[in-house]
């Protein structure tokens, strides 16, 4: 089944990304085993990210930039403000990578 | 250029649309365009061409591999060509040998008003009927298909008139100098 690696970009993911290849050159983890490990981490973001989290956010913004290639749109917003129903934060610049959730399901 | 204007109701449609081609002359590879470049979109299972916007002028081109490009949403034929320059800049700065060839004026959409309304029914009924189309249960406007010079005008009863299909300036000029004495006829 096709992951969305995208989320190996993220704070966590490159964390767990820098810890493997660590092992991976000290020799206690084979490649193989790093890229399972990177794997499982998709489906499991991805898992929790559906079942586990509720929040909704209303994003408002000016569009800077936008772009779409290859399923993966990429947006980039200035003064954005990021509403919750507990709070809300104005962010001077925001960049948003979104890929279609269909097409893991095919 | 107003003043060689004979319509003696003084009024100049203006244009408001403006579709215009060119060729790069040269191969391109739209998947790198579309990572490279800003404000673009490139899905090819839906259309195999990048749509990339600028903001000034304003308008939209539609890039293809083979290195023909549409640009569409200019208000006059300068900007027209300024925007297809500035899409063929934006080509030629990502790496490709983009040339300007062949730059042409595709159509060109116009609207104005003619001040007064219109009766639509009998207009579609007399000698004009024959270049008319009106079903008010379809679509609000007459359809007036002119044969010289060969265009379409939309006639609305509010007395607004768009003409689309103009190659050159002229042609709608022409068009509208032709068309007002019919629909002063027709006025309500």
């Amino acid at each position: 089944m096709a992951t969305f690696e995208l989320y190996r970009r993220s704070t966590i993911g490159m964390c767990l990304t820098e810890t493997l290849d660590e092992m991976v050159q000290s020799g206690t983890l084979s490649p193989e085993l790093a890229i399972q490990v990177l794997v499982q981490f998709d489906k499991s973001m991805t898992e929790a990210l559906e079942s586990q989290v509720k929040s909704k956010v209303s994003i408002k913004g000016h569009l800077h930039t936008y772009r779409f290639c290859d399923n993966v749109w990429t947006f980039i917003l200035t003064d954005a403000l990021f509403k919750n129903e507990d709070l809300q934060e104005n962010v001077g610049r925001v960049k948003i990578v979104a890929c279609d959730s269909k097409l893991l399901t095919q | 250029m107003a003043a060689r204007r004979n319509n003696p109701s003084g009024i100049v449609p203006t244009t408001q649309n403006i579709v215009s081609t060119v060729d790069l002359d040269c191969v391109l590879d739209l998947n790198h365009i579309a990572l490279h470049s800003r404000n673009s979109e490139y899905f090819p299972k839906r259309f195999s061409a990048v749509i990339m916007r600028i903001k000034d002028p304003k308008t939209t081109a539609l890039i293809f591999a083979s290195g023909k490009m549409v640009c569409t949403g200019a208000k006059t034929e300068a900007q027209s060509k300024l925007a297809a320059r500035k899409f063929a800049r934006i080509i030629q700065k990502l790496g490709f040998p983009a040339k300007f060839r062949d730059f042409r004026i595709q159509n060109i959409v116009a609207s104005c008003d003619v001040q007064f309304t219109i009766r639509l029914e009998k207009f579609a009924c007399t000698s004009h009927g024959a270049f008319s189309t009106y079903e008010p249960e379809l679509f609000p406007g007459l359809i007036y298909r002119m044969k010289q010079p060969k265009l379409v005008l939309l006639i609305f009863v509010s007395g607004n008139v768009v003409i689309a299909g103009a190659k050159k300036r002229d042609d709608f000029y022409t068009a509208f100098d032709n068309i007002y004495p019919v629909l002063a006829e027709f006025k309500k």
